[in-house]
Protein backbone atom coordinates (compact mmCIF):
# COMPACT_ATOMS: atom_id res chain seq x y z
CA UNK A 1 0.00 0.00 0.00
CA UNK A 2 3.08 2.02 0.51
CA UNK A 3 4.08 1.81 -2.76
CA UNK A 4 0.69 2.60 -4.17
CA UNK A 5 0.86 5.80 -2.28
CA UNK A 6 4.03 7.17 -3.17
CA UNK A 7 3.58 6.05 -7.23
CA UNK A 8 0.29 8.36 -6.62
CA UNK A 9 2.44 11.00 -5.13
CA UNK A 10 5.03 11.00 -7.86
CA UNK A 11 2.65 10.61 -10.56
CA UNK A 12 0.59 13.82 -9.36
CA UNK A 13 3.87 15.83 -8.77
CA UNK A 14 4.89 14.61 -12.65
CA UNK A 15 1.78 15.96 -13.54
CA UNK A 16 2.33 19.12 -12.46
CA UNK A 17 5.57 19.77 -13.68
CA UNK A 18 4.47 18.50 -17.38
CA UNK A 19 1.53 21.22 -16.58
CA UNK A 20 3.75 23.97 -15.70
CA UNK A 21 6.17 23.04 -18.62
CA UNK A 22 3.58 23.19 -21.31
CA UNK A 23 1.77 26.27 -20.19
CA UNK A 24 5.52 28.02 -20.35
CA UNK A 25 6.46 26.82 -23.71
CA UNK A 26 3.36 28.45 -25.27
CA UNK A 27 3.86 31.60 -23.85
CA UNK A 28 5.19 34.93 -26.40
CA UNK A 29 8.61 37.04 -25.64
CA UNK A 30 6.65 39.65 -23.48
CA UNK A 31 4.47 37.61 -21.39
CA UNK A 32 7.37 35.27 -20.82
CA UNK A 33 9.04 39.08 -19.67
CA UNK A 34 6.39 39.57 -17.51
CA UNK A 35 7.88 36.95 -15.21
CA UNK A 36 10.64 38.84 -14.32
CA UNK A 37 9.29 41.44 -12.93
CA UNK A 38 8.25 41.34 -9.64
CA UNK A 39 5.02 43.29 -8.30
CA UNK A 40 5.95 45.62 -5.59
CA UNK A 41 2.62 45.07 -3.97
CA UNK A 42 2.28 41.31 -3.15
CA UNK A 43 6.39 40.86 -3.36
CA UNK A 44 6.25 36.99 -3.84
CA UNK A 45 4.45 37.14 -7.44
CA UNK A 46 5.46 38.48 -10.94
CA UNK A 47 3.48 41.12 -12.47
CA UNK A 48 2.06 38.05 -14.43
CA UNK A 49 0.56 36.57 -12.35
CA UNK A 50 -0.73 39.23 -9.69
CA UNK A 51 -3.60 41.43 -10.67
CA UNK A 52 -3.12 44.63 -8.58
CA UNK A 53 -3.62 48.00 -10.33
CA UNK A 54 0.08 48.24 -9.98
CA UNK A 55 0.90 44.99 -11.97
CA UNK A 56 -2.30 45.70 -14.61
CA UNK A 57 -0.59 49.38 -14.70
CA UNK A 58 3.00 48.00 -15.25
CA UNK A 59 1.99 45.72 -17.59
CA UNK A 60 0.52 48.52 -19.85
CA UNK A 61 3.37 50.71 -19.53
CA UNK A 62 5.61 47.73 -20.52
CA UNK A 63 3.46 46.77 -23.18
CA UNK A 64 2.94 50.47 -24.89
CA UNK A 65 7.08 50.96 -24.93
CA UNK A 66 7.89 47.51 -26.20
CA UNK A 67 5.14 48.09 -29.19
CA UNK A 68 6.70 52.04 -29.58
CA UNK A 69 9.93 49.88 -30.79
CA UNK A 70 12.16 50.25 -27.13
CA UNK A 71 13.77 46.23 -26.61
CA UNK A 72 13.25 44.73 -23.39
CA UNK A 73 16.84 45.50 -22.45
CA UNK A 74 16.40 48.95 -21.97
CA UNK A 75 13.03 48.66 -20.89
CA UNK A 76 14.56 46.65 -17.82
CA UNK A 77 17.16 49.25 -17.58
CA UNK A 78 14.55 51.74 -17.36
CA UNK A 79 12.28 49.80 -14.48
CA UNK A 80 15.49 49.16 -12.66
CA UNK A 81 16.29 52.79 -12.66
CA UNK A 82 12.65 53.98 -11.30
CA UNK A 83 11.89 50.81 -9.09
CA UNK A 84 15.41 49.63 -7.84
CA UNK A 85 16.68 46.27 -8.46
CA UNK A 86 14.10 44.85 -6.52
CA UNK A 87 11.68 44.73 -9.35
CA UNK A 88 13.62 42.34 -11.21
CA UNK A 89 13.42 38.54 -10.10
CA UNK A 90 17.09 38.05 -11.95
CA UNK A 91 19.85 39.83 -9.50
CA UNK A 92 22.22 41.17 -11.35
CA UNK A 93 25.87 39.86 -11.32
CA UNK A 94 26.71 41.48 -8.04
CA UNK A 95 25.80 39.55 -5.81
CA UNK A 96 28.74 37.26 -5.98
CA UNK A 97 29.92 37.35 -2.29
CA UNK A 98 26.64 36.11 -1.28
CA UNK A 99 26.50 32.92 -3.54
CA UNK A 100 30.16 32.43 -3.35
CA UNK A 101 30.63 32.63 1.15
CA UNK A 102 28.61 29.36 1.76
CA UNK A 103 31.46 27.48 -1.00
CA UNK A 104 34.03 28.89 0.72
CA UNK A 105 33.34 28.55 4.44
CA UNK A 106 32.03 24.80 3.83
CA UNK B 1 37.36 22.58 19.30
CA UNK B 2 38.74 25.60 17.48
CA UNK B 3 37.17 24.80 14.05
CA UNK B 4 33.82 24.22 15.37
CA UNK B 5 34.33 28.03 16.68
CA UNK B 6 35.92 29.48 13.55
CA UNK B 7 32.73 28.94 11.87
CA UNK B 8 29.86 30.70 13.68
CA UNK B 9 32.04 33.65 14.99
CA UNK B 10 33.23 34.73 11.37
CA UNK B 11 29.32 33.93 10.11
CA UNK B 12 28.65 36.30 13.10
CA UNK B 13 31.24 38.86 12.34
CA UNK B 14 29.43 38.76 8.49
CA UNK B 15 26.51 38.98 9.83
CA UNK B 16 27.30 42.41 11.36
CA UNK B 17 29.16 43.52 8.56
CA UNK B 18 25.89 42.92 6.38
CA UNK B 19 23.86 44.60 8.66
CA UNK B 20 25.75 47.78 9.05
CA UNK B 21 25.87 48.27 5.36
CA UNK B 22 22.45 47.26 5.24
CA UNK B 23 21.14 49.97 7.68
CA UNK B 24 23.53 52.18 6.37
CA UNK B 25 21.67 52.04 2.57
CA UNK B 26 18.91 54.38 1.35
CA UNK B 27 15.84 53.59 1.70
CA UNK B 28 14.52 50.25 -0.08
CA UNK B 29 12.84 52.31 -2.70
CA UNK B 30 16.03 54.12 -3.22
CA UNK B 31 14.19 55.93 -6.06
CA UNK B 32 13.95 59.62 -4.60
CA UNK B 33 16.83 60.68 -7.35
CA UNK B 34 14.12 60.64 -10.28
CA UNK B 35 13.09 63.46 -11.74
CA UNK B 36 9.77 64.90 -11.83
CA UNK B 37 8.35 63.74 -15.10
CA UNK B 38 7.77 66.39 -17.92
CA UNK B 39 4.09 65.06 -18.38
CA UNK B 40 3.58 66.35 -14.95
CA UNK B 41 3.93 70.08 -16.16
CA UNK B 42 2.54 69.40 -19.84
CA UNK B 43 -0.71 67.71 -18.78
CA UNK B 44 -3.83 69.87 -18.97
CA UNK B 45 -5.80 70.66 -15.50
CA UNK B 46 -8.72 68.78 -15.44
CA UNK B 47 -11.28 71.37 -14.48
CA UNK B 48 -9.17 74.74 -16.13
CA UNK B 49 -7.67 73.39 -18.69
CA UNK B 50 -4.57 75.25 -17.70
CA UNK B 51 -0.87 73.57 -18.26
CA UNK B 52 0.37 74.00 -14.86
CA UNK B 53 3.39 76.90 -14.67
CA UNK B 54 6.74 76.39 -12.83
CA UNK B 55 7.03 79.75 -11.89
CA UNK B 56 3.38 80.00 -9.79
CA UNK B 57 4.46 76.54 -7.63
CA UNK B 58 6.38 77.57 -4.70
CA UNK B 59 9.39 76.43 -3.34
CA UNK B 60 8.01 73.22 -1.44
CA UNK B 61 4.89 71.19 -2.72
CA UNK B 62 3.04 67.91 -2.66
CA UNK B 63 2.42 65.59 -5.45
CA UNK B 64 -0.40 62.98 -4.03
CA UNK B 65 -1.83 60.22 -6.24
CA UNK B 66 -5.49 59.15 -5.46
CA UNK B 67 -7.99 57.54 -6.65
CA UNK B 68 -11.78 57.11 -5.81
CA UNK B 69 -11.91 53.33 -5.44
CA UNK B 70 -9.54 53.68 -2.86
CA UNK B 71 -10.48 53.90 0.82
CA UNK B 72 -7.05 54.67 2.33
CA UNK B 73 -7.20 57.73 -0.16
CA UNK B 74 -10.10 58.82 1.19
CA UNK B 75 -9.13 58.48 4.80
CA UNK B 76 -5.82 61.05 4.52
CA UNK B 77 -8.55 63.82 2.64
CA UNK B 78 -9.46 65.39 5.71
CA UNK B 79 -5.79 66.05 5.80
CA UNK B 80 -4.67 67.51 2.51
CA UNK B 81 -7.96 69.38 3.34
CA UNK B 82 -6.36 70.63 6.62
CA UNK B 83 -3.12 71.44 4.19
CA UNK B 84 -4.37 73.48 1.67
CA UNK B 85 -6.27 75.76 3.86
CA UNK B 86 -2.96 76.27 5.64
CA UNK B 87 -2.00 77.44 2.12
CA UNK B 88 0.58 74.39 1.20
CA UNK B 89 -0.10 73.69 -2.81
CA UNK B 90 -1.00 70.05 -3.25
CA UNK B 91 -0.98 68.71 -7.18
CA UNK B 92 -3.52 66.18 -7.70
CA UNK B 93 -3.17 62.88 -9.82
CA UNK B 94 -6.00 60.69 -10.26
CA UNK B 95 -4.53 57.78 -10.87
CA UNK B 96 -6.78 55.20 -13.62
CA UNK B 97 -10.09 56.00 -12.38
CA UNK B 98 -13.56 56.01 -13.80
CA UNK B 99 -14.16 59.81 -14.86
CA UNK B 100 -17.83 59.79 -13.25
CA UNK B 101 -16.77 58.65 -10.57
CA UNK B 102 -14.14 60.95 -10.42
CA UNK B 103 -16.13 63.98 -10.35
CA UNK B 104 -18.30 62.41 -7.81
CA UNK B 105 -16.03 61.82 -5.25
CA UNK B 106 -13.99 65.47 -5.81
CA UNK B 107 -17.94 66.90 -5.31
CA UNK B 108 -18.40 64.91 -2.23
CA UNK B 109 -15.19 65.34 -0.35
CA UNK B 110 -14.07 68.40 -1.40
CA UNK B 111 -11.16 69.87 -3.90
CA UNK B 112 -7.89 70.37 -1.57
CA UNK B 113 -6.06 69.93 -4.94
CA UNK B 114 -4.01 73.31 -6.81
CA UNK B 115 -3.80 71.20 -9.67
CA UNK B 116 -5.35 67.98 -11.03
CA UNK B 117 -4.38 65.83 -13.61
CA UNK B 118 -6.48 62.62 -14.39
CA UNK B 119 -3.76 59.91 -15.39
CA UNK B 120 -3.64 56.84 -17.05
CA UNK B 121 -0.67 55.39 -15.55
CA UNK B 122 2.16 56.93 -17.80
CA UNK B 123 2.59 59.73 -15.08
CA UNK B 124 2.48 57.18 -12.31
CA UNK B 125 5.04 54.75 -13.89
CA UNK B 126 7.86 57.38 -14.55
CA UNK B 127 7.07 58.69 -10.76
CA UNK B 128 7.77 54.92 -9.47
CA UNK B 129 4.16 54.45 -8.32
CA UNK B 130 3.79 51.88 -5.78
CA UNK B 131 -0.06 52.23 -5.18
CA UNK B 132 -2.28 54.73 -4.46
CA UNK B 133 -2.49 57.09 -2.04
CA UNK B 134 1.16 57.64 -2.40
CA UNK B 135 2.49 61.41 -1.77
CA UNK B 136 6.09 62.83 -2.73
CA UNK B 137 7.19 65.94 -1.04
CA UNK B 138 8.87 68.19 -3.72
CA UNK B 139 11.30 70.51 -2.97
CA UNK B 140 12.84 72.99 -5.94
CA UNK B 141 11.50 70.55 -8.50
CA UNK B 142 13.35 67.72 -6.83
CA UNK B 143 11.62 64.63 -5.01
CA UNK B 144 12.99 64.98 -1.12
CA UNK B 145 10.65 62.56 0.46
CA UNK B 146 8.34 60.17 -0.77
CA UNK B 147 5.82 58.34 1.89
CA UNK B 148 4.27 55.19 0.29
CA UNK B 149 1.55 54.58 2.57
CA UNK B 150 -1.06 57.44 3.57
CA UNK B 151 0.34 59.36 5.98
CA UNK B 152 -2.19 59.46 8.66
CA UNK B 153 -2.34 55.60 8.43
Amino acid sequence: MKILKSIYRLFFIFCFVLFTNISLANVNQLSEYYKTIRCLVCEGQSIQESDTEFAINLKEQIKKKYESGMDLKEINQELISIYGEEISFNPSNDHFILWGLPLLLY
Amino acid sequence: MRKSLIIPILGLVILGISTFVFLNKNEKTGNKDIALPSSLFNTADFYDMKTLNQKELDDVYIVNFFASWCKPCLAEHPLLMELQSKGMQIIGINFRDDEDNFIQWINEHGNPFFHIIRDDGSIAYEMGLIGVPETFFIEKSKIQKKSTRAFIL
